[in-house]
């Protein structure tokens, strides 16, 4: 990495102490060495990992989810050909071709699952990851953090793809079927955005947006 | 209720934030660095999964019962449920889809419903905690993969769109089953494990 430097955060600035999420044991904060982790020796909990390069890994798998998301949402992803018919299919049509069908709230459901989460997420690892790299952070980053938490139950992109599969498969006997680019870019989206969440532990994540200025 | 266990961060009075994971002394009432709600354990957690799972229960009959899928088509309108899905894919000798579609649409719900009530007498026996702390985490990590029919129906209903030739559209089973989904994660995110510890630890007390 060139040119940034990254002051040195302790993972838990404010607190000297840690507890188990999962079963409440009280620790004195571990200090780890890049590539380890702490696991809660009572409940085998994860409580900590140290990432090489987290920030600098985040925000760029962050960086390549935006684009691919934003190339994911402009190219047809699947075409349907029967006869001289032919019917494509956007990824937001997936909710909106249930919102004019007359069931808002799946569409609802849909939409929160496989746009809205996804591009919250992004868009929030961008907006705080970025800043940190400066040790800086924007107007409203601890909302933001609290957004991206949030997201993070919400994204269901992984499971999306395993019911396009499955789709695929549905329809393959009855018409012809060809996914498009937006189909590429989105399986790459996915495979980005688990990168970008799992380079950097949510605990560190807001120990830095903490003690950034 | 049972009190804390010792050497927990409650029976010292430091609450852990549940949002951004911060100990701090429970008094503070908000967390100082997220602003969120602080308390020792989450609030009528298991009054909350209870509901929550039962509710889930009996949107599993509809879901299950009526037809998730319908095709309108000129030779003739259909229906198909959930499971006349799976039988479909399994008679066309497509036996991994048939697997994935009953493991992901019948099988994750029930195992979820089943645990998480498995949970909630745990949290009150405190037996096994160990081993009910790692189903705690299975439920909550799998819960997600049984909305795979709920995405199938939004895809099969935006592509299919051949003019009169045929159209598919959700049917009734369809916003059952993503409440089903919906309640089972949200019945997991209610759920504190650490009762489960605090329980376990009353057990032991009370033996010994």
């Amino acid at each position: 990495m060139v040119g940034l430097s990254v002051p040195f955060v302790h993972p838990f600035a404010t607190s000297q102490q840690l507890a188990c999420p999962d079963c409440d044991a009280l620790f004195e904060l571990p200090s780890l060495e890049v590539g380890e982790k702490a696991i809660c020796p009572r409940c085998v909990a994860t409580l900590q990992i140290h990432q090489r390069n987290s920030l600098h890994r985040t925000a760029a798998f962050a960086m390549a989810a935006g684009v691919l998301f934003l190339v994911a949402n402009s190219f047809p992803f699947l075409t349907l050909r029967a006869g001289f018919r032919e019917s494509e299919m956007h990824l937001w049509q997936s909710a909106v071709g249930l919102e004019e069908d007359g069931s808002p709230y799946l569409a609802g459901a849909i939409s929160l699952f496989i746009e809205l989460a996804p591009a919250l997420l992004i868009g929030g690892l961008l907006y705080l990851v970025l800043p940190l790299l400066w040790n800086r952070r924007g107007p409203g980053a601890i909302t933001i953090c609290r957004a991206v938490v949030w997201a993070r139950r919400w994204n269901m992109v992984e499971v999306f793809l395993v019911g396009v599969l499955v789709s695929l498969l549905k329809l393959g006997k009855l018409a012809s079927l060809t996914v498009g680019t937006s189909f590429w870019a989105f399986i790459a989206l996915i495979f980005c955005l688990t990168a970008a969440l799992a380079s950097i532990h949510p605990r560190e994540l807001w120990a830095r947006v903490e003690t950034a200025k | 209720m049972n009190a804390f266990a010792p050497r927990s961060a409650a029976a010292r009075g430091l609450a852990l934030c549940d949002i951004c994971e911060l100990v701090t002394p429970v008094r503070e009432s908000h967390c100082p660095r997220c602003g969120g709600r602080l308390h020792l354990r989450q609030n009528h957690s298991l009054q909350r999964t209870w509901a929550l799972t039962i509710a889930a229960t009996l949107l599993y009959f509809p879901a299950n019962l009526l037809p998730i899928l319908r095709v309108d088509s000129i030779t003739g309108d259909s229906a198909s449920t959930i499971l006349g899905g799976v039988v479909q894919f399994w008679q066309q000798a497509d036996y991994p889809v048939a697997i994935i579609i009953f493991t992901a649409s019948v099988m994750i719900p029930i195992l979820k419903i089943i645990s998480l009530v498995a949970l909630c007498f745990a949290a009150r026996s405190g037996n096994r905690p160990r081993r009910m702390t790692k189903l705690y985490r299975v439920t909550e990590f799998i819960g997600r993969w049984s909305m795979v029919d709920v995405f199938v129906v939004a895809i099969l209903v935006a592509v299919v769109q051949l003019g009169s030739t045929i159209s598919i559209h959700p049917g009734a089973a369809a916003l059952s089953f993503a409440g089903v989904v919906v309640l089972t994660m949200l019945a997991a995110m209610s759920f504190d494990p650490r009762l489960i510890w605090d329980a376990a630890a009353h057990r032991n007390a009370t033996q010994s």
